[in-house]
């Protein structure tokens, strides 16, 4: 313990017994942000105050479940002149069921997404939910900040991609509906104002699974994460392969030739050998063979190690995925 | 220094029993589970550490680190920076007043980088000013030109590489030679292992606060694990006398050996001398992950015969460790890879060759069980592979050759401390194993390889037993002078313990009011804060605490103790053997005396001090021969691992441990000490590598760089602790930390081979090198 009377140790979490005196300027020395931080806190009720507030202070940051955001602002990359919170707006943390689809408020947590009455609509989703990382950071992160960030790891993203979800964007010109794949790839940006309110997710009353490949057993960024759908109306198999593009991949070949096997009016059961197949045409399709060298003289370069172990990886996710949703 | 602490400083232990339960008294004495003061405080999370201090008027530091592993410096300029409003100084290499070099071992690393920069991260200024950010945002306006030069990253090229320090590349050599080079076995078997760069990765960032002093001196808050090897670095840095550099230990918040990175401190002391104000500096997590010393990376290539029974004939191994850029304290774990590089077996031959290289890689230093963690894994690789050539049982060909007291090691030293080698293994052996889920077990119940609703698939998985015998050195090597001082002061019914070793959660304060409770009868017991005002007792590092500061700790006691019963001995007519003191009592034999404490004492204030050195070493000599360590501790795992095949994830089931522990001094500290040790091999062996590429790291966070969570730990179970006194420690006691960290890892690559049957000789253990191929494919 200091002996010197100058040197005081203060624990930046107020407790019960901590003194909390009046001393003039103290509290600017405890808190490391304040002359940079944020000016303006906005903590809009409603989606349409949210835009408004967006619209009035372009430089504002909308801010949700904030896991990447803070990351952000806490090792001082990012400064934001002002944060808008969507943590109070209750029509986005809920969700309503709309023409055989469900309306996703963009403010459902990881954590709401992962509970049972959630899975049975969209199993897939739950499932991505419940693998998304520690409880701490599923009860704070959201479907829109998931989507919004899209990080090449977003847990999410491939559900969705597999799903064809489309994105309600609020703004101030009134609200536009984007397919998710759109944002995510670039296609469309978020203008200035604007928010993901919702996104939408046909309600397709089938099997799906979401699996995921980490370094350790506990909750960790996907290596390789696999989405599957079946849509028996369509007579449809969709998947999604995350994390090893900087988006989610659709190997649009390999489901057109696995659902044109499926006996939908039966059993819908495959052989181990299709599954595999399909595993392999999946992965063949996200992690291709370099380009043959122009000439044509030589053998094209054979995939390095590690790109064959992670095609290999999605060809099991995506072999056990399949399986698991015909079973 | 008063000794009493007053509740509102950064305490390292709080002196008020915050923990003190009420009713019967509290558990107290050796051998018995007594809980640690400070637990309570921690888990409130009101317990100070370095980065809660705060001092009036104080200024924010930064550091700027190169963004390149090696690069030549043109030219510095900080005018930019130094403009900026909010910012009151930059300092560079032109102001390091004393010593420009600073080392562990060997003075080779410059305090700011001057011309030459040799890792990603190395410090180059620091600025101090009135805001964190501000702070931040003027280290990266310094303006510093390079000219980028090729990195050397592979340890295999240093050897033929430009040197890249004028000390050259080469740290350390050493080719120990042990037996007839001649000797040839029926059976020869041969591996290549490498092991990644584990990150201490404390809980809790490296934090400092400097503050001026009236006469020119400085002090440096700071959690520091070995506060006077530090006050000395600062001091010779600084231009100042030592006594003029004092370093108060704050808490630590997690320690693997040697914490505080110098290249923070340094500048911080600097820049509060130049501003004559406190400086403060909390480092992020990427700071951190740049700037303290990582476990050595090493290459191992063993060749191992032995006879058509399985007897160990012979060893060679070269061991290549990468150093990084800087010796630190790498010649201390070449020496220990060399040594321990055959294992608690016995070996009638050994040539071991062992290089400490230089290259632009993040530094290595100190981490515990350095060098013998590697080369557990390595010969433990290759006592597979002898086992499996032969036929024989994992368990059965270990136990062929394990050593015992009496045995040599390869370094010609006889192992003279309790070696219960073939008991440990007998007892984790013998474990029944957990049950597998079989067709009738509930599959659900099953946490599979990929965790809870994961990606695992039953029929993917195969189960592997495996086993690793591991053995560490205790205390300093080759001729370290350990020395440890301690003060008891004794006042009414309190005693006080002032001793400059530090409580890193080891649990030392817990146990130095152990030894005070034992020897001298009084319960409360106070631990005074650290600081180098009082004589040093040396680095908190491979259980040396245990040994030399407990024993000055009981030493001083029984010194009190001694002045305590002297005059009433003496007044009753008897000798101080014939009294006892217990629960603040004094009796005599017959029962004709019983007094208090308290009331012996009449008011009186008793202090002694005084020291404990073990008996010393020597160096290892040209051919690695040599008495160099003073205790070994031993201890045996058995891992059981499910792997899932097709996709290479691995979850550890259970690991069982048997240790050998000298004397159990508080049970249930020693059993966590264990617990956490094993903790942290299991991310050894399954996750923790910090990556580079090119000299670049890669992934300084704790999303990249993977610890084990909850859900990677297994049960642990101890099941054997062999209480085999050693009667050169104080008590009997062994250190109990490091030897399972060095165990688990290779315990754990045996069972991942045994469930794939492919080498695995890569730690941490790539989802690769796990799969099996399926032929079919």
């Amino acid at each position: 313990m200091c002996q010197s009377c100058h040197v005081q140790a203060v624990s930046t979490y107020r407790t019960a017994g901590s003194r909390d005196t009046g001393d003039r300027g103290r509290g600017i020395w405890l808190t490391t942000h304040v002359p940079h931080a944020a000016h303006t806190v906005t903590l809009p009720r409603s989606l349409d105050e949210a835009v408004a507030a967006l619209t009035a202070m372009p430089a504002a940051v909308p801010v949700a479940g904030g896991t990447d955001l803070m990351a952000g602002v806490n090792s001082g990359l990012l400064r934001p002149a002002a944060l808008v919170g969507l943590g109070r707006i209750s029509e986005i943390r809920g969700w309503q069921y709309q023409d055989g689809h469900a309306l996703l408020g963009a403010g459902l947590t990881h954590a709401r997404m992962g509970r049972p009455d959630f899975a049975a609509l969209i199993p897939a989703l739950a499932a991505a939910a419940r693998a998304a990382g520690p409880p701490q950071i599923r009860n704070a992160g959201t479907l829109g900040g998931n989507v919004v960030t899209s990080g090449p790891t977003g847990d999410a993203l491939p559900v969705l991609a597999a799903l064809e979800a489309t994105l309600v964007i609020v703004g101030p010109d009134g609200s536009r509906e984007i397919p998710v794949s759109h944002l995510l790839a670039g296609v469309e940006m978020l203008r200035p104002g604007e928010l993901v309110g919702f996104v939408r997710v046909p309600l397709l009353h089938a099997p799906q699974t979401f699996l995921k490949a980490t370094g350790r057993t506990g909750p960790g960024r996907a290596i390789a994460s696999v989405a599957v759908v079946l849509d028996p109306a369509r007579r449809g198999v969709r998947c999604a392969v995350g994390a090893v593009a900087p988006m989610p991949l659709r190997p649009l070949d390999a489901e057109v030739w696995v659902a044109s096997l499926i006996d939908w009016d039966g059993a819908r059961g495959l052989a181990p050998e299709v599954r595999a197949a399909f595993g392999e045409y999946v992965a063949a399709a996200c992690i291709p063979d370099p380009p043959a060298p122009e000439d044509g003289a030589h053998e094209p370069p054979p995939l390095p190690p590690a790109a064959l172990h992670l095609r290999r990886t999605v060809a099991i996710l995506a072999r056990r995925a399949l399986g698991r949703a015909l079973a | 220094m008063t000794g009493t602490a007053d509740g509102h400083g950064a305490a390292t232990v709080p002196a008020t029993a915050v923990g003190a339960v009420p009713g019967p008294p509290a558990p107290h004495g050796l051998g018995v589970s007594v809980p640690p003061l400070d637990s309570i405080a921690k888990t409130q999370g009101v317990f100070p550490y370095a980065a809660d201090l705060w001092a009036e008027g104080l200024l924010w530091a930064a550091v700027l680190r190169s963004p390149h592993p090696h690069a030549r410096i043109v030219s510095i300029d900080p005018s930019a920076a130094a403009a900026m409003p909010g910012v009151r100084t930059v300092v560079t290499h032109a102001d390091v007043a004393g010593d420009a070099a600073h080392g562990r071992k060997v003075l080779d690393r410059p305090v700011f980088a001057t011309d030459l920069v040799r890792h990603h991260g190395e410090p180059i200024a620091a600025v101090a000013a009135n805001h964190p950010d501000t702070a931040r945002l003027a280290a990266t306006a310094i303006a510093v030109e390079y000219e980028v030069l090729d990195p050397v990253t592979d340890p295999e090229q240093a050897f033929s590489a430009e040197p890249l320090h004028p000390d050259g590349n080469l740290i350390r050599h050493i080719p120990l030679s042990y037996g007839d080079p001649s000797v040839v076995g029926d059976v020869i078997v041969e591996g290549v292992y490498r092991i990644g760069r584990q990150d201490p990765a404390p809980i809790g960032a490296e934090a400092g606060l400097a503050v001026p002093r009236p006469d020119g001196g400085v002090e440096l808050y700071t959690a520091s694990t070995d506060p006077h090897a530090d006050r000395d670095l600062a001091a010779a840095c600084y231009g100042l006398p030592p006594e003029l550099v004092k370093v108060v230990v704050t808490g630590v918040p997690g320690a693997m050996g040697e914490r505080e990175d110098a290249g923070m401190l340094l500048p911080l002391g600097l820049l509060a001398l130049r501003t004559g104000h406190p400086v403060k500096l909390a480092a992020t997590r990427e700071e951190s992950f740049l700037g303290h010393a990582h476990r050595h990376p090493t290459l191992l290539r063993y060749r191992h015969h032995a006879d058509a029974e399985g007897t160990l004939l012979k060893v060679e191994a070269q061991i290549l460790l990468d150093a990084g850029a800087y010796a630190d304290t790498s010649a201390d774990a070449l020496a220990a890879a060399v040594s321990f590089a055959c294992g608690p077996y016995v070996v009638p031959h050994a040539f071991i060759e062992g290089w400490a290289v230089r290259t632009n890689n993040p530094p290595s230093g100190h981490v515990r069980g350095e060098g013998a963690l590697q080369v557990c894994a390595a010969y433990e690789g290759q006592m597979d592979k002898l086992a499996a050539k032969l036929g024989l049982d994992p368990a059965e060909l270990r136990m062929r050759n394990v050593m015992a007291t009496g045995d040599l090691l390869p370094t010609g030293q006889t192992v003279t401390c309790p070696a219960p080698v073939a008991d440990l293994l007998t007892a984790v052996r013998d474990e029944p194993l957990p049950p597998l889920p079989g067709d009738d077990a509930d599959e659900s119940e099953w946490l599979l390889p990929g965790g809870p609703d994961g990606a695992g698939d039953p029929r993917a998985v195969r189960r592997g037993v495996g086993y690793g015998l591991g053995m560490v050195h205790m205390l300093g090597a080759e001729g370290t002078d350990e020395v440890s001082t301690a003060t008891v002061k004794v006042q009414g019914s309190v005693a006080t313990v002032v001793c400059a070793a530090v409580e890193t959660g080891q649990g030392f304060s817990t146990l130095a009011r152990q030894i005070v409770q034992e020897t001298l009868g009084v319960e409360e017991v106070h631990i005074a804060p650290v600081d180098t005002d009082q004589p040093p007792a040396g680095p908190a590092a491979r259980g040396r605490h245990t040994w030399v500061s407990g024993g000055a700790v009981e030493r001083a006691a029984k010194m009190v103790r001694t002045q305590i019963l002297q005059p009433l001995a003496h007044k009753f007519g008897m000798s101080t053997e014939l009294l006892t003191i217990a629960d603040g009592k004094i009796t005599s034999y017959d029962g004709v005396l019983s007094t208090t404490v308290a009331e012996a004492l009449e008011g009186k204030e008793l202090w002694a001090t005084a020291q404990c050195r073990p008996h010393p070493t020597e160096p290892l000599d040209d051919s690695g021969q040599g008495d160099a360590y003073v205790g070994l501790a031993f201890c045996a795992i058995r891992a059981v691992v499910d792997v899932d095949v097709e996709l290479g994830a691995v979850r550890v089931v259970e690991l069982t441990v048997a240790q050998d522990v000298g004397r159990a001094l508080n049970p249930r500290q020693l059993r966590a000490r264990i617990e956490a040790g094993v903790t942290q091999g299991i991310g050894a062996a399954l996750s923790e590598n910090l990556r580079t590429s090119r000299g670049i790291v890669r992934h300084p966070d704790l999303t990249g760089y993977a610890l084990p969570t909850a859900l990677d730990v297994p049960d642990i179970k101890i099941v054997k602790l062999i209480e085999e006194r050693d009667v050169v420690a104080p008590f009997g006691a062994k250190a109990v930390s490091v030897v399972p960290v060095v165990t688990s890892p290779a315990a754990i690559a045996s069972a991942v081979r045994a469930a794939t049957a492919r080498p695995v000789g890569r730690l941490p253990i790539r989802p690769q090198s796990a799969v099996v191929h399926d032929e079919r494919r």
